[in-house]
């Protein structure tokens, strides 16, 4: 479905994402971890183009995103779903209009249409009462739900995740894992950041160690938790488990 | 005391020269209000183009434009602007037929367009302070940036200059006195010409003062009641 293929990002000088390679499968629930500042945000941000690589190619669904137009590259990104670690909910919309307008304005459903997908998706994410509420009104585990269902409003084919619970007080994390649970459970492709090993070891496809702008790992979680090779991921485990 | 009232009387009763505040005042009010709509409008554009250009790097000759127009604009005197606009730009240019309605239009013109460079940059900081985190969801969703600027960055930035704008609107009030200077009678040359008929300066003089404190004072009030009002909204 995404075919990452020498994928090179470089910010004034500095190269963050080195030669990149990398294939993720329709369905996959892909999970990427690794030290802050290793370019694991970037390189999400890379596959929906909210960056630009420098070089390399990024395939969605056999398409070149780095050859394609700003009006091609804003239909394709309808189709990759993005969950943030700050939400980025619009503080001046009510959590209906939050998850009705992209369907809406987009030209996807019908004001009548969006309204009810947006009741369905609040039954989904378990906050169907918070309908008419603005997004300063809610905690924070609240809100990334909501922002989970803004995102699945237009019906996208794989969700990317830059660490959704890393804003989030602890007794809030368990809500929006066990709703990504529930996503993934569905079927969803999925590309999660995050630093919930638990998350981890029970969704992940894959589990992909990411320093220095390379993957210098990568492995199913079983293998990848109990028996990691990289020097750096071993040392990397052992500070955070 | 007596010498107060037919001070008064002289002043503003006689020949019914009142009127030369009344009439002033709407035509201070009318060119306010006009500058005003062109000034957000030109601001609005200016700010658009500044922050587009501050954000993506992209429009760069339209934002070395906006550059030359806020620096010559805010770098030189309302009056100066106002007299260039008159004497030389629309030197011999006569709208609809009308020289009393073109020194309007021009006046108009002057102050919307010296407004707007002030606009501009309120706008630009509102529009500035609005997290790029909003811009990223927005474009995430499959909205253009155009889009995005439209539906998610301006209502936001909008709200937060709204009081920034309706104290344009007030500078706007005092700063067109200097209308005279062109042959319309406003507010400020309206009392100056009971001055100049009646040999007293002290009554036409306080009162024309009186006059824009009261609208001030009105509209900072409005202004104040604006901001808690939005201040209230944005906790809900
Ligand atoms: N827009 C940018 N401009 C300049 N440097 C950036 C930009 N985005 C990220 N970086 C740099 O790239 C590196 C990787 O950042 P990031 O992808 O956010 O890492 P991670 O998400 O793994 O913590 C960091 O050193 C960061 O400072
Ligand atoms: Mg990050």
């Amino acid at each position: 479905m995404i075919d990452i293929k020498d994928l090179v990002m470089t910010f004034s000088g500095v190269t963050v994402l080195d030669h990149i390679s990398e294939t993720i499968n329709k369905g996959e629930k892909i999970v990427i971890v690794g030290p802050s500042g290793s370019g694991k945000s970037t390189f999400l941000r890379c596959l929906n183009m909210l960056e630009r690589p420098t070089s390399g190619q990024i395939l969605f669904e056999g398409k070149d995103l780095t050859k394609a137009k700003e009006e091609e590259l804003d239909k394709i990104r309808m189709k990759m779903g993005m969950v943030f670690q700050n939400f980025n909910l619009f503080p001046h919309m009510t959590v209906r209009q939050n998850i009705t307008i992209a369907p809406k304005r987009l030209g996807l459903l019908t004001k009548e249409e969006a309204d009810a997908k947006a009741e369905e998706l609040l039954e989904i994410v378990g906050l169907p009462d918070k309908i008419d509420s603005y997004p300063s009104t809610l905690s924070g585990g609240q809100k990334q739900r909501i922002a989970i269902a803004r995102a699945l409003a237009v019906d996208p084919d794989v969700m990317l995740f830059d660490e959704p619970t890393s804003a989030l007080d602890p007794e809030m994390v368990g809500e929006v894992l066990q709703l990504m649970k529930k996503l993934a459970d569905d079927g969803m492709t999925m590309v999660v950041v995050t630093h919930e090993m638990s998350f981890a070891k029970e969704v992940a496809s894959r589990v992909l160690f990411v320093a220095d702008g390379n993957i210098l790992e990568q492995a199913p979680p079983k293998e990848f938790f109990e028996n990691p090779k990289n020097p750096r991921l071993k040392d990397f485990l052992s500070k955070i488990l | 005391m007596s010498a107060l009232v037919s001070d008064f009387k002289q002043n503003f009763i006689e020949n019914a020269r009142w009127e030369y505040l009344t009439n002033g005042l709407k035509t201070t009010l009318l060119v306010t209000v006009g500058a005003v709509l062109l000034g957000f409008i030109l601001g609005f554009l200016v700010a658009i183009v500044r922050s587009t250009h501050d954000r993506t790097g992209r429009m760069k000759i339209l934002n070395f434009l906006c550059k030359i127009y806020l620096t010559v604009i805010r770098g030189t005197p309302m009056v100066v602007q106002l007299m260039i606009m008159y004497f030389v730009i629309f030197g011999s240019v006569v709208f609809f037929g009308s020289v009393e309605l073109s020194k309007y239009i021009v006046a108009i013109l002057a102050f919307g367009i010296n407004s707007g460079a002030y606009v501009a940059e309120i706008v630009r900081s509102g529009i500035m302070a609005v997290d790029s985190g909003q811009i990223e969801a927005g474009r995430s969703l499959g909205f253009s940036y155009r889009q995005t600027m439209r539906l998610i960055v301006l209502p936001q930035a909008f709200k937060a200059v709204l009081p920034a704008l309706a104290n344009e609107f007030i500078v706007l009030l005092k700063e067109t006195s200097v209308a005279g200077y062109i042959g319309i009678v406003d507010l400020t040359k309206g009392g100056d010409i009971i001055r100049s008929q009646t040999y007293s300066a002290f009554m036409p003089l306080l009162a024309v003062a009186f006059i824009y404190l009261v609208m001030v004072m009105i509209l900072s009030h409005l202004v104040q009641r604006l901001e808690r009002r939005l201040a209230k909204s944005d906790r809900h």
